[in-house]
């Protein structure tokens, strides 16, 4: 922290010389909060900037792949920088601006919606959204699940390009493109058999975003705890949506040993033995 | 309240929070909160995050125990009472009724995304949907566009 503050005692400091001071400032503060700062910046001037480049058409065409036109507004949605409100009336103006049918905007105020319904059963559930909303459709008992993180995931070494790369761009830069973190909590919770409230905490700790309700909701859709079944995914849809990136360079894909590797009934049966067809 | 004190927390930290607007020049405060922060085990990542965002804001930043740094901050002041933004966390009423047992606290409301009438069903989003989407559109003077129903494609 800079020389010549004089605040009053316990204050913190507010002046720094560059990002790489505020960084070492606050490894003194919290020693305890591992790894370095985000590539992304915080503050309501780089909120404004991404607010003012969305484009709601490209969004509703391409979100679901790794390259597609995300807004990436979720880190300042979270902390209230942006609010709801703000970004639906920006989507709204931008309709305006663009004369595009409100078709054009509609998947973006779907997903900000989904975002408000998180926030009204966090308000009416507490704490409870740590807790299981409804029993398995896997037919797995929740005790057969583990109730920590394997090393190897933590380590980004389970020797899948896709996993491994998921979870070191989760550590280095605290935000995951949510196609990514579906695919990585259906691999924890399903290929793993890991508790889903291990893997909730987890994103917690390092997204940027990481709101309990958001998170923890969506840990328990994909579990199948508040879904009608759980989620999956199989290589050729990981394949699909990140355009081969991870294929490519992993020796699993060429080996025969990827795990995805499979039709969807391949993979019910193979994951879910005790459950019923779905 | 002739004299208060403002309480930022996490879920408020643009120049809009409702209390920042309502109370221009007044002082303001935000606690890192020490216990949390542990027990969640947040990394520098999410702490340096919310930092950047309060270096944004005239507020003076404190770490430790969010109530009684909130009060101490009031006593500093001189306050009679603090004025914060309403919070989702369960955590925030369980600070809010301890700053209240010692000053009066008066919590704003933030604009609501969409406004609908209690009770909402929660029990799937496609039943909350199906009321808040006409309300939403409505507002832009639009009737409800067909949306894909499926949210992640196979």
């Amino acid at each position: 922290m800079r020389s010549g503050d004089s605040l009053p005692p316990g204050d913190l400091p507010r002046q720094f010389a560059s990002r790489m001071e505020l960084q070492a400032t606050l490894r003194q503060l919290f020693p305890e909060a591992v790894g370095d700062l985000s590539p992304i910046r915080g503050g309501s001037q780089a909120a404004a900037a991404a607010l003012a480049a969305i484009d709601p058409a490209a969004y509703g065409r391409s979100r679901n792949h790794l390259d597609g036109a995300v807004t990436r507004l979720s880190p300042w949605i979270r902390h209230g920088v942006l609010s709801l409100v703000e970004v639906r009336e920006a989507a709204f103006a931008w309709l305006q601006r663009t004369g595009q049918p409100p078709q054009a905007a509609a998947k973006l105020i779907n997903e900000l919606g989904w975002r408000d319904y998180w926030q009204r059963l966090w308000r009416r559930l507490g704490d409870g959204i740590w807790h299981d909303r409804e029993p398995l459709k896997t037919g797995q008992a929740p005790e057969h699940y583990a109730a920590a993180l394997p090393a190897d995931l933590l380590e980004a070494r389970t020797g899948l390009a896709c996993m491994d790369g998921f979870v070191q761009e989760l550590h280095s830069t605290g935000w995951l493109h949510n196609h990514a973190r579906m695919w990585l909590a259906s691999y924890v919770v399903h290929w793993r058999r890991v508790r889903w409230q291990a893997g909730a905490r987890w994103f917690l700790q390092h997204l940027l975003d990481g709101d309990p309700a958001s998170n923890n909701l969506s840990w328990q859709w994909v579990a199948s705890c508040f879904s009608s079944k759980p989620y999956l995914f199989n290589r050729d849809n990981l394949e699909r949506f990140s355009s081969g990136r991870y294929c490519r360079v992993c020796s699993a894909a060429t080996d025969g040993t990827c795990p995805f590797e499979a039709s969807y009934e391949q993979l019910q049966v193979d994951l879910f033995p005790g459950a019923g067809p779905c | 309240m002739l004299k208060p004190v403002l309480w930022i927390h996490a879920e408020a930290l643009g120049p809009a929070n409702p209390a920042l607007v309502a109370h221009p020049g007044t002082p303001a405060v935000f606690v890192f909160d020490r216990e949390l922060i542990v027990q969640a085990g947040l990394s520098l990542k999410r702490l340096g995050f919310l930092y950047e965002c309060l270096l944004e804001l005239p507020v003076t930043l404190r770490h430790g125990d969010v109530a009684e740094e909130v009060l101490a901050f009031a006593r500093r002041h001189r306050a009679d009472g603090v004025v914060t933004t309403a919070a989702v966390a369960p955590r925030f009423a369980l600070l809010r009724e301890r700053i209240a047992a010692q000053l009066p606290v008066q919590v704003l409301e933030p604009e609501p995304f969409v406004e609908l009438p209690e009770p909402v069903d929660l029990r799937r989003f496609s039943r909350y949907w199906r009321r808040a989407e006409p309300v939403l559109w409505g507002r832009a003077g639009a009737a409800v566009p067909p949306v894909p129903a499926r949210r992640w494609d196979r």
